[in-house]
């Protein structure tokens, strides 16, 4: 064999290599993180692909087919391609609750069209993006979309929730308000023992639960 | 001397080529296509499944409204909108009862959705806005169901009455200190209860599970009562009788026959009827 045969031949050898590498790590559960879109947000490091991405129904063929003819009109609904849409049921299969104080099927109701549109109320990953390693990236003045003419008839706390809506004081809500309401715990009554906004940004990063560890409704695997 | 093939004949047949396999691949009945859920068997028009399972709703409200909240109180029973609080000795109120039968539809993965509002709610949570609040006042003044598409969500909604249909809910209304309003009568339009389907037609079979998911939210609802009235410190004797017959609940078999008795005929004729508007697709 020639020099520059036997360079070819090294070549297709590293390439072949680096195939296979790439390949087996689609592979291998312990690699899945390799090719993850990016880090698993808190809680969720042992999950693996498929617990979330769930392969649609049929062949790839058959998946083609249908969706050909749904685009000529020759059938009435359309399919989705290789895997589903990761939708509101892969959350729920591990944080099912029998009470949320804001389920997101809540927001299906007509009324809740901006919130919908602004915020994507209505689908758990709106505001618990994956793969960006944090637990939820909820905005400040989320609750301004449903809650700006909140006039309580008993204000239970010494400044009346309309005189915070007043100034706009919405990064405050949470400083009190669990937003599930999953942790067993008594609300504050005073608006100076509410949590900072860096605690409960520290906590939307991924730190630890300003509003105490107790869950009414804990995680399948009993977080 | 060999002729040199035309190239843009060439390409010509290679592009009929192309074309043809793709046409075989995507368009040959080979493997078995998948279920269009549109097309397989009869088909009755949303508004009419709506019609159905508000009739059940009716049913199981007047029900659980009249027969376990009217008569349990009257007899020591307990009702709050803090139910769910381990200190507070009490069932769910009616809206709340139906809050958990929606709720269980949700984990059944039909997709029907349930929800009860008012333009004078005691949780201001539950004041309409926008399109319902336009399709309440319109069916304040004609008394008839409202339906419509909620195009950004892309479903099909109906609204339906909910009426003030025992003496509780008037009373409860009118004393309740976060009560809006404090004048209402037996018989009033109290609210309406929405709900939502992501297709304008079921069939037969869809319609069947509609039903099933609607019913196993009732029963979910009432055995999470039953679960918190075991662990009163005076829990009621659970079996036969019902609050009308003294401090007692009835179980869950006896709860789902009479909710059964009154609701599954009304159903059924309500199927028949729609009968004549089934067709099969073209």
């Amino acid at each position: 064999m020639t020099r520059e045969g036997k360079l070819k031949a090294a070549y297709y050898f590293f390439g072949t290599v680096v195939a296979l590498l790439g390949f087996a790590t689609t592979m291998m559960a312990d690699w899945q993180h390799i090719y993850a879109k990016g880090p698993a947000n808190t809680g969720h490091a042992k999950l693996t692909c498929v617990e979330c991405h769930v392969e649609s129904p049929g062949t790839v063929r058959q998946q083609l087919q249908a969706k050909a003819h749904f685009w000529l009109g020759m059938r009435n609904t359309d399919v989705e391609f290789g895997h589903a849409k990761v939708g509101n049921q892969q959350c729920d299969a591990c944080h099912s609750r029998d009470q949320d104080s804001h389920p997101v099927h809540r927001f299906l109701e007509p009324r809740f069209k901006e919130a919908r549109a602004e915020l994507g109320v209505q689908l758990c990953v709106s505001c618990h993006r994956e793969h960006i390693g944090v637990r939820a990236t909820l905005p400040e003045t989320a609750c301004s979309f449903c809650h700006n003419d909140l006039k309580l008839k008993a204000d239970p706390i010494d400044v009346p929730h309309h005189v915070l809506i007043e100034v706009n004081n919405w990064a405050s809500c949470l400083g009190c308000h669990d937003y599930h309401n999953n942790h067993r715990r008594t609300v504050q009554k005073s608006v100076k023992q509410a949590y900072s906004p860096s605690v409960i940004k520290a906590y939307m990063d991924g730190g630890p639960s300003p509003y105490g560890t107790e869950k009414k409704y804990p995680t399948k695997e009993g977080k | 001397m060999a002729q040199i093939p035309n190239v843009k004949h060439s390409k010509s047949i290679l592009w009929a080529g192309i074309f043809l396999v793709v046409g075989i691949y995507l368009f040959a009945q080979r493997p078995t296509p998948l279920v269009d859920s549109e097309s397989a068997g009869r088909v009755i028009p949303v508004e009419k499944m709506f019609r159905i399972v508000a009739a059940e709703n009716n049913a199981a409200r007047e029900l659980y409204t009249k027969n376990i909240v009217g008569y349990g109180m009257k007899v020591g029973l307990g009702f709050s909108e803090k139910w769910r609080e381990a200190d507070v000795a009490a069932g769910p109120l009616p809206a709340l009862f139906l809050r958990e039968a929606a709720t269980s539809i949700q984990k059944s993965r039909i997709p029907l959705g349930l929800f009860l509002g008012s333009d004078f709610p005691i949780a201001r949570s539950n004041n309409f806005g926008s399109a319902q609040a336009e399709r309440f006042k319109m069916m304040r003044a004609s008394s008839k169901p409202q339906f419509f598409y909620s195009p950004d969500i892309k479903l099909q909604v109906a609204m339906f009455a909910d009426l003030a249909v025992a003496p509780g809910c008037v009373t409860c209304h009118n004393e309740h200190p976060k009560s809006p309003k404090v004048d209402w009568k037996l018989g009033d339009i109290m609210g309406a209860t929405t709900w939502s389907y992501p297709k304008d037609k079921v069939t037969l079979e869809e319609m069947v599970q509609i039903i099933s998911a609607y019913r196993g939210g009732v029963v979910d609802a009432y055995e999470a009562y039953l679960a918190k009235a075991a662990k009163f410190s005076k829990p009621p004797e659970v079996g036969d009788r019902w609050p009308e017959d003294g401090y007692f609940l009835p179980s869950k078999d006896v709860f789902v026959k009479e909710f059964e008795r009154r609701a599954s005929g009304n159903t059924i004729s309500l199927i028949l009827q729609a009968n004549s508007l089934l067709k099969v697709p073209d």
